[in-house]
């Protein structure tokens, strides 16, 4: 039985060790991974639910949001570095998509790998400079770097249309479906099946060894290298692993509005994204994920609102961060252990 | 042959030698205590010989038969020398077990498996099996300076470097302390310990270094180097002047 080995309770192998789950204090990866089936299968009804376009096109754009914003939390929360070029390596997919397959005619489904890739790269490359570097400066460096890129992307105009951007971009397709007449259909289970693949990815990430390291050089650098963890090795990881699916999402971001403009490097998005990982409670991923769906419907109910609507919203995060420092995820955990020792009591 | 050897090690910070052409060995197996005043380069020392977060100026630093000058910390530790800090530091975020599964993942030398290594670093610093599951950041100063030394246990080590680990402790922590570097001792692990609380390194060292301003002052069995005159007037201060 050799299925029997792997599972989540069974006993580190020496007698005198006997009981002792492989992950003390943690949620079992198989009760993780339960939860995380029956949520995404929820979510995986919608588009039979909302039928509108408009309705699907939120949840493709909280989808968008939760990838960059969960990726983000790999890099900010878990790794604890400052890395502000993040939304970078989004507006990288877009442009790499874009120019892949404008220019070079390149399948889009390739493309997209391709701009994961191409947004690891950049990880890497940026990575390189703050290394040796701590707080306020790594968030220099990276920031000059979105802005680099940004300024590169403007000063290439005849290939990447300079402010103008780009338009016509080929979208993505599946078989001889119709990508456009379906309400969004195609698109809504694409940008599903990627959140899908990156949440599982991050949380064997986190889960991993290499991923606790990850917290460990966070909470200590001095005293994780005297424990032979490689700072240089695991922050290169740190970085590259959160851009692949950043970029991929860029990517879809970019076939899917069938236009890509310098916007996607301004301090706008940042901002969204950046209060999504702080609302939804660092170092969790599923906090990122959640306040990505939290604030975009918030966002998109108060429309009427018009100058009010992000002025309401901040106020809004303002209230929550204040109350609970750790965010949705936070709250979620003091409620839990709340009524937990309610019904502890009841009996 | 010497398990730890330095000669002429060096390490200054502008004008100022926080250690100046220090050299000494460690056999295996023994307890090597080094005391000094405060700021007498005891902790930058410590910081020299194992690349954390800087090696040596000028010097050499073998372990092992190898010279190690010059490498990065992480790969000092994987070769077996594992060191403490004076203030007790923990990963707050990761549990009591996997504190000490970080050590034994990035550092473990020899058989086993790394969470094998671990659990049986924990357990023989006194954690019970309900503890592997709490999280570090909720334990006292007394079980932080344990489970530090845990970690270090956990990656297995020829030699382990203690600085102060009686520091901020309560006379019964420092007994039960004294009891554990002993048994830490008696697996097999060479220690070089530094402390300025004389009383502990008398009971524990077989040899004994005061350094002084970043130089060597004495070196010797403990007995007759804290009866040396010079160690008397740098802890004390000599007798004209009071």
């Amino acid at each position: 039985m050799t299925a029997a080995r792997l599972e989540d309770e069974e006993a580190i192998s020496p007698a005198s060790l006997a009981g002792v789950p492989r992950a003390p204090g943690r949620v079992s990866w198989r009760r993780e991974a339960a939860a995380m089936a029956v949520g995404f299968a929820l979510l995986a009804l919608a588009p039979f639910v909302f039928a509108d376009s408009y309705s699907r096109h939120v949840l493709i754009m909280v989808f968008i949001y939760a990838i960059v914003a969960s990726n983000w939390d790999l890099s900010l929360g878990y790794g604890g570095v400052f890395n502000f070029g993040h939304i970078a390596l989004f507006g990288i997919g877009v442009y790499a998509y874009s120019l892949l397959t404008k220019l070079a005619a390149m399948d889009p489904w390739i493309a997209m790998a391709a701009s994961g890739v191409i947004a690891v790269v950049a990880a890497v490359v940026v990575t390189i400079p703050i290394l040796r570097l701590k707080g306020i400066y790594i968030v220099l460096v990276t920031f000059g770097f979105a802005q680099l890129v940004m300024q590169v992307i403007l000063s290439q105009s005849d290939y990447t249309g300079g402010t103008q951007g780009l338009v016509r971009i080929p979208g993505l397709y599946v078989f001889d479906h119709n990508m456009v007449r379906d309400a969004k259909f195609a698109y809504f289970y694409i940008a599903f099946g990627l959140l899908v693949l990156s949440t599982i990815f991050l949380r064997l990430f986190v889960r991993s060894r290499t991923g606790i390291s990850v917290v460990a050089l966070r909470d200590n650098e001095e005293y994780a290298v005297s424990r032979g963890i490689s700072l240089v090795r695991q922050r290169l990881i740190t970085l590259a692993a959160s851009a692949f699916f950043t970029g991929v999402a860029g990517a879809f971001y970019a076939a899917y509005q069938r236009n890509a403009s310098v916007e996607v490097f301004g301090m706008s998005l940042a901002t969204i994204v950046l209060s999504m990982v702080l609302l939804g409670g660092t170092g969790t991923i599923y906090g990122a994920i959640v306040a990505s769906f939290v604030l975009t419907i918030f966002s998109e109910a108060m429309a009427d609102f018009g100058a009010w609507r992000p002025i309401i919203t901040a106020l809004l995060i303002l209230a929550v961060m204040l109350a609970y420092p750790g965010g949705i995820v936070g709250m979620l955990r003091s409620g839990w252990t709340g009524f937990a020792g309610l019904s502890k009591r009841a009996k | 042959m010497a398990l730890l050897e330095l000669d002429g090690v060096s390490k200054a910070f502008g004008s100022l030698k926080a250690v100046d052409g220090v050299s000494f060995k460690v056999e295996a197996g023994e307890i090597f205590g080094i005391a000094g005043p405060n700021g007498s380069g005891k902790s930058t020392l410590f910081n020299t010989i194992t690349g954390i977060p800087f090696g040596p100026d000028r010097g050499v630093v073998r372990f092992d038969g190898a010279e190690i000058q010059g490498l990065p910390g992480h790969r000092i530790a994987r070769l077996g020398l594992a060191r403490t800090f004076q203030r007790e530091t923990a990963f707050d975020g990761l549990t009591v077990f996997e504190n000490a599964l970080m050590g034994a993942t990035f550092a473990g030398s020899d058989g086993g498996t790394a969470a094998e290594a671990a659990a049986e670093a924990l357990e023989f610093v006194g954690f019970d099996r309900a503890d592997l599951g709490r999280s570090a950041g909720e334990l006292s100063v007394f079980q932080r300076k344990c489970l530090m030394l845990a970690t270090a246990i956990a990656t297995r080590p020829k030699m382990l470097l203690l600085d102060e680990p009686a520091s901020s402790l309560t006379k019964p922590e420092i007994d039960s302390s004294i009891d554990l570097i002993r048994r830490i001792a008696a697996r097999g692990i060479t220690i070089l310990l530094i402390e300025h609380v004389l009383t502990l390194l008398m009971s524990l060292s077989q040899h004994l270094l005061v350094l002084n301003e970043g130089s060597v002052l004495a070196l010797g069995d403990p007995r007759s180097v804290v009866a040396d005159a010079r160690v008397v007037e740098a802890y004390l201060g000599s007798r004209k002047a009071a």
